[in-house]
């Protein structure tokens, strides 16, 4: 089974290659990449066989921990990085779960990230050779654990949130889980900033003492304590770290298991509801053109509220600016705090997120080509269904920022820069969602997977949606920061400057978009089929 | 609606090749061919979703790909192989196809309630679109073309899984709107049905039109299934699968 799987991935990344020279160009930067981090991490790994014993160990706690955090994050924040072969596909061949599962799991460490992550398991050995042959093994075996349980964890951790966005209930505990991580960010982040990085790396090694008994860092502890000469130490970390992996495969088995017979539905929301479409959107309006965006932003509205995609592409462009915040808190800028930038940041980026907004639709957009929707309506619907409840939410962030920092000084010149981005990232979203589409999940499919032969595209559509909206937001940008680095009289212009550029950008986005969209309508139809 | 010089290229697969194609008003048209004879691109191309590489689509005189806001109210259409925004229930899709048209919303609410009841589909008027079988999705599509009332009805494959009874309705209906001046074109793979409910027919293979005109004049006193294996040079029964005999 296992090598039957390896096989059949290795023959689909081939053929994905074949068809797609960016992935190949991507592979080889990512193999460039790892390989150029080699020296650094056998010299890292050298220098640390010279230091003291609890240097040592809270040192590779800490790089485990970065490690199995990278692996449970990223997948869900990359959509489907690695999705070629999933427990669904083998749903109608009916295998034998305890044997498929484990096989999926192997040919998951067929990929440059994993490769590389095996390395640095492998090479933190070189840290404990002066210490004798016993530690030597206990580095192995726990290296290997550590190594297979950054791969189980993403598979478990992909599986379980496409699950947890399936199901309505489930949803909207994810919802108000992921607004407490991010409110919660925001405090650990200051307070962090405040203990300052030498504070932070004081208390390092207590840190390390509790990770130690988690599947974070049990495997990293266990040839730190045989080195230390307390083997009983040793052998309870290794079996820990083992025990982990035994209960992750455990998970996985299961999940797979049920993934084969009972796919998670991703139609959620309520199932019967009345038509609330004519009333309250269908009431006469002052023009037509008013009329059909208010009928497209309900729609829109519709689909945020009971689409899993949505959430999930909201809950990864989000989770940039969250790391970048809690980042910022804790390098701590003196001029100005991360809890301040964390509206600003936000603001961008949900903005920015719609930058494939029609994708979405998918071939059902055929119903606005058909009727012949003005681009100006279809534009101003999903701008109209977006700022319905992301302008209000991104005030809030930043009332709350200023009030958690103390920094009211600045609210002014925070909310200004977050409605510039805003506007600016949803005005180039507006353009760049026609011009540029690249294949999204289908509705029905899973929020995570991605459709193959999309990473050049995707790629493209980022990077020129990302420039352009730090280009048309560059004035507001640099007017905030002359406010931040003193002059505070300036505050009021950046609101100003922020809330009425925002606008206009928006604006002049949602009647490019349109003409564009007039003028291309079918072609972008037949690039989202 | 008139199409002339219809071609669209598919990077090395000529799909539709040079096609020209007149549809009398007031006919129901069918239109014929095997799998990959180009009737989906020709009709997508007919009805404004996909843009034709060369060629001429009018619709009643208008030129649809020059003047589309005058040309598209005129089209209902139901593609096939397309989704529809399946996260809305059937009420809400015909409402907002209906809004999308421009139609107001008292005459929304009056005309989805009566294609709800005509197309038997009131009981999952309030069911999300996304939990209905294959031919429901059908007839909900087809509501979605017929609400703001067109001249012209192009369906793609609109009887496609869907039951006899409903089959039954549909074509009730569509004789219906054929009798009061409308004109229809469907495509279909069944040759008894497009025999039965048309009175004009295409027969395209491999991009282009082999014959058209009225039924009588295509099938040419044979049968139009028999017509269809002439001009396209139906191959024998199948050689070569020898083993497949229950084991």
């Amino acid at each position: 089974m296992v090598a039957t799987v390896l096989r059949l991935k290795l023959r689909l990344l081939a053929n994905t290659m074949q068809r797609e020279v960016w992935r190949v160009i991507l592979v080889v930067l990512g193999a460039l990449w790892a390989l150029s981090m080699v020296p650094g991490v056998v010299g890292g790994a050298r220098w640390l066989a010279f230091q003291p014993l609890e240097v040592r160990s809270s040192a590779l706690v800490v790089v485990g921990t970065v490690l199995l955090v990278g692996w449970t994050v990223i997948p869900v924040l990359m959509f489907g990085a690695d999705e070629t072969v999933t427990p669904r596909k083998f749903a109608v061949l009916g295998p034998d779960p305890r044997r498929l599962a484990p096989a999926l799991a192997v040919a998951a460490t067929l990929s440059v990230p994993a490769l590389f992550t095996g390395f640095v398991c492998l090479a933190s050995m070189l840290a404990w050779r002066e210490e004798g042959g016993p530690t030597t093994a206990f580095a192995l075996a726990s290296g290997a654990a550590a190594f297979a349980t950054c791969v189980l964890a993403s598979r478990v951790v992909t599986a379980f949130a496409t699950r947890l966005l399936s199901t309505r209930r489930a949803r909207e505990l994810a919802g108000v889980l992921g607004g407490l991580v991010a409110l919660c960010a925001v405090p650990v982040g200051i307070s962090l900033g405040s203990l300052g990085l030498e504070g932070a790396l004081e208390r390092l090694p207590g840190l390390a003492t509790a990770l130690s008994f988690t599947p974070f860092g049990a495997a990293w502890a266990a040839p730190a304590a045989a080195a230390a000469g307390e083997w009983a130490g040793a052998f309870g970390h290794l079996l820990l770290a083992w025990g982990f992996v035994g209960a992750g495969m455990l998970v996985w088995v299961a999940q797979v298991d049920r993934l084969m017979v009972d796919p998670p539905s991703t139609v959620g929301a309520a199932r019967r509801r009345a038509d609330a479409f004519v009333g309250e959107v269908g009431a006469p309006g002052p023009t037509t053109t008013a009329r059909l965006a208010r009928a497209v932003a309900r729609r829109a509205l519709r689909y945020w509220l009971g689409d899993p995609r949505y959430l999930a592409s909201l809950a990864s462009t989000l989770l940039m600016p969250l790391l970048i915040a809690v980042l910022l808190a804790v390098v701590g800028l003196s001029s100005v705090s991360g809890a301040v930038l964390v509206a600003p940041l936000v603001a961008g980026a949900v903005g920015w997120g719609r930058h494939n907004d029609t994708a979405f639709d998918g071939t059902a957009f055929w119903l606005h080509v058909s009727a012949g929707v003005p681009g100006v309506a279809d534009r101003a619907g999903r701008v109209l269904a977006l700022s319905a409840w992301a302008v209000p939410g991104v005030v809030a962030i930043a009332v709350g920022g200023a009030w958690l920092a103390g920094r009211w000084d600045v609210l002014g010149a925070s909310l200004g820069l977050a409605l510039g981005l805003y506007g600016a990232g949803l005005g180039v979203a507006m353009v760049s969602s026609v011009l540029l589409p690249y294949p999204a999940p289908r509705a029905g499919d899973s929020p995570f997977a991605t459709e193959t032969g999309s990473v050049g595209a995707s790629l493209v559509a980022q990077l020129v949606a990302t420039l352009a909206t730090a280009v048309l937001a560059a004035p507001v940008v640099v007017l905030f920061w002359l406010t931040a680095e003193g002059r505070a009289s300036l505050g009021g212009v950046v609101l100003a400057v922020g809330a009425l550029g925002g606008v206009l950008v928006l604006a002049a986005g949602v009647v490019l978009g349109g003409r564009l969209l007039d003028a291309r309508g079918a072609q972008l139809l037949a690039r989202l089929t | 609606m008139r199409l002339r010089g219809l071609t669209k290229r598919f990077g090395e697969t000529l799909a539709v090749d040079r096609l020209d194609l007149d549809i009398p008003t007031g006919t129901m048209f069918g239109v014929v061919g095997p799998n990959g004879a180009g009737k989906t691109t020709t009709l997508s191309m007919a009805t404004g979703l996909l843009a034709p590489d060369a060629g001429l689509v009018e619709v009643y005189g208008v030129d649809l790909w020059r003047e589309p806001a005058r040309a598209k109210p005129l089209l209902g259409v139901l593609p096939d192989g397309l989704r529809v925004f399946d996260r809305l229930t059937g009420a809400e899709l015909i409402s907002y196809a209906g809004l999308l048209r421009g139609l107001p919303a008292d005459v929304v609410a009056q005309r989805r309630d009566d294609l709800l009841a005509a197309l038997d589909l009131a009981g999952a008027a309030r069911t999300l679109v996304a939990d209905f079988s294959a031919g429901m999705t059908k007839k909900i599509t087809l509501a979605c073309a017929l609400v703001h009332a067109p001249r012209l009805l192009v369906l793609d494959e609109p009887f496609e899984a869907v039951d006899p009874v409903s089959a039954g309705v549909i074509r009730r209906i569509l004789a219906q709107f054929v009798a009061q001046g409308g004109t229809v074109v469907l495509s279909s793979h069944v040759m008894a049905l497009v025999e039965r409910m048309c009175d004009h027919v295409a027969v395209i293979g491999a991009g282009r039109v082999l014959a058209t005109g009225s039924l009588d004049e295509v099938r040419a006193g044979a049968d139009l299934e028999e017509r269809f294996f002439d001009l396209l040079g139906a191959r024998g029964p199948e050689a070569g699968l020898a083993w497949l005999r229950p084991s």
